[in-house]
């Protein structure tokens, strides 16, 4: 108990406090269109939440996350339109099903050694994005599924942005909390010797197969949740959306922020989304900027925005001290 | 460690075991037993096949004919990960620790295995945690500090420690003492005697013939991946085909 009381210092206070007074900010002084900005970069946060598990976590690199993100918003899309279940019920279903999805994908990907998994998940994309444009049954080919109501409960819709906000910031928030759960658990912890040491994890009883599997199928988890808040949001899904492009530009953000923790996510998320709204003159030169972006950060700071920032403040603050052997 | 002969449970056993990489044959016929509470020895000079040897006894290599029981159970064609939840743990010639996470993670990945097997309460595994980190001289290291602010000598004993807390039956260690001083060599013998009161078998590759001489009850000298003799530390002293082959003239090979 004592230990515990003691884990909540200051500063956590303040941070705490100042992330609530930012989540409020946002609605207050934001315009509709700003908050649509806002409500997009959360939906796309949670995708690059995936990125974190199954990169900054387990160390697997995956090029399939917007074909992930596509699934849970198509089978939102059906769900709600053609069975006619509950927002609730679609949003759960998707979340499941997109996992259930990825943990399958996963278990025959991950047979594969070393960066072939990354390779198979290229061609995943691609088929994907295929079928979104193909399988007009389920995902109304290339004109889409339009008319999918926003997010209800009994009889209330969501329908403005302000409550759309409502809706994804918890979202967003729940799975931050479950990243922190799941870093500090047995299977956070297998996810990190995958990462860092196959071989000695394999010697400490994780079964890499199974352990990878299962971080695909979390980052399918979170894919599908931003899917499933993506249909409700939109109202309309577009093959266009889902594309090999989008998977690159999380993988982007993520580097940007740092991989190390769901923090890194937000900042590269947060940095990305607004940067493409206030450069938007220069849209053309676009990849042109990001292309470089990464390339001087890969230079300059390989470990991102977070990574960079910590390492300054061991350095100058903390003072970096190696331990002496003991009497 | 030397103690006074008991009544002792057959925990590893190897039966023939070979292995081949193409024509070079790596292990050839190997047949030993360990015993819990036993120190056991395995030394042969380098190319030898000793940590082949390990690499068949934990899963990382498939033994080519043979067999492997741990605890009366056939192991031999188990995948790695499930022989370590049977009980088999073991150490790298250079440690293999997960340089991405702090000190205490890498602690709690052998609590991890050891609570896959049963159970503990957080009492026992900071009562053993605090046993273990004492005896390898670790007990001031702040264990939310990364990896990298321990020496290689810390590292490598934090290794240890980290397979003793995954409560195995048989511990492999591979090579311990390289590269230490003779101050964390103590340590590493503190953490034997530790696992050898659990009644762990010990299974010990060594290049430094005092500690190997004076802490193992038994050993087995491998040349070429052939078994050359297996006895105590005095019979193998006086074997003249481990002179000829390892031991030489001095103590120091």
């Amino acid at each position: 108990m004592k230990t515990k009381m003691k884990s909540i210092s200051v500063p956590k206070i303040f941070l705490a406090g100042g992330v609530i007074l930012a989540c409020l900010a946002v609605p207050a002084l934001s315009s509709s269109y700003m908050l649509r900005v806002f409500n997009m970069a959360m939906i796309a946060y949670l995708c690059v939440l995936s990125v974190y598990v199954l990169l900054g976590m387990c160390g697997q690199n995956s090029f399939a996350q917007a074909g992930l993100w596509g699934t849970g918003a198509y089978i939102t899309a059906n769900v709600v339109l053609k069975l006619g279940c509950s927002s609730l019920t679609a949003f759960v279903i998707s979340v499941a099903g997109t996992a259930l999805f990825a943990f399958v994908l996963g278990f025959a990907f991950f047979r594969l050694r070393q960066y072939y998994f990354t390779f198979a998940s290229v061609g995943l994309m691609t088929i994907l994005n295929g079928l979104f444009m193909n399988w007009t049954e389920f995902t109304g080919g290339a004109l889409g599924l339009s008319n999918i109501p926003a997010f209800t409960i009994g009889s209330f819709s969501l329908e403005s942005e302000i409550w759309k906000y409502v809706m994804i910031l918890p979202v967003c928030v729940i799975a931050s909390l479950l990243m922190k759960v799941l870093f500090r658990s047995s299977l956070g912890r297998s996810f990190m010797a995958i990462r860092d040491n196959e071989m000695a994890a394999n010697c400490l009883g994780v079964n890499s197969l199974l352990t990878k599997s299962i971080a695909f199928a979390i980052s399918g988890a979170l894919c599908g949740a931003a899917g499933a808040l993506y249909a409700f949001l939109s109202g309309y899904l577009s093959y266009q959306s889902f594309t090999y492009q989008q998977s690159t530009m999380y993988l982007i953000m993520i580097m940007l922020g740092g991989t190390a923790s769901p923090t890194g996510a937000i900042i590269g998320t947060l940095i990305i989304s607004l940067l493409q709204e206030w450069v938007r003159p220069l849209q053309n030169y676009m990849q042109l900027i990001y292309g470089a972006g990464i390339m001087i950060l890969m230079i300059v700071q390989p470990e991102g925005i977070l990574g960079g920032g910590k390492a300054f403040y061991e350095k100058r603050i903390k003072r970096k001290k190696a331990y002496t052997p003991a009497e | 460690m030397k103690s006074a002969s008991k009544e002792k449970k057959l925990i590893l056993q190897l039966s023939d075991v070979c292995k081949r990489f193409g024509g070079v044959v790596a292990a050839d016929q190997i047949t030993l037993e360990l015993y819990g509470g036993e120190t056991f020895g395995l030394i042969g000079p380098n190319g030898a096949g000793k940590t082949t040897l390990l690499n068949l006894i934990t899963g990382i290599y498939a033994s080519s004919s043979g067999t492997i029981m741990l605890n009366g159970k056939n192991i031999t064609k188990l995948p790695t990960h499930k022989r370590a939840r049977l009980g088999i743990a073991r150490t790298f010639q250079h440690p293999r620790l997960l340089d991405g996470c702090d000190i205490r993670t890498n602690i709690l990945m052998g609590v991890d295995l050891a609570n896959k097997r049963k159970r503990k309460s957080e009492e026992e595994v900071g009562k053993d945690m605090g046993m273990l980190l004492e005896c390898a001289g670790l007990q001031n290291v702040n264990l939310e500090d990364s990896i990298e602010k321990l020496s290689y000598g810390q590292q490598k004993m934090l290794e240890i420690v980290r397979a003793l807390l995954s409560e195995p039956a048989v511990l492999l260690l591979d090579e311990p003492a390289a590269g230490l001083n003779e101050k964390e060599m103590e340590y590493i013998v503190r953490l034997i005697q530790a696992a050898v009161e659990k009644e762990i078998a010990v299974l010990l590759i060594e290049h430094a013939m005092d500690l190997v001489m004076g802490i193992c009850d038994r050993l087995t000298v491998l040349n070429f991946g052939h078994q050359i003799t297996t006895g105590t530390p005095e019979e193998v002293q006086a074997n003249e085909e481990v002179i000829a082959a390892y031991l030489g003239g001095g103590n120091d090979a």
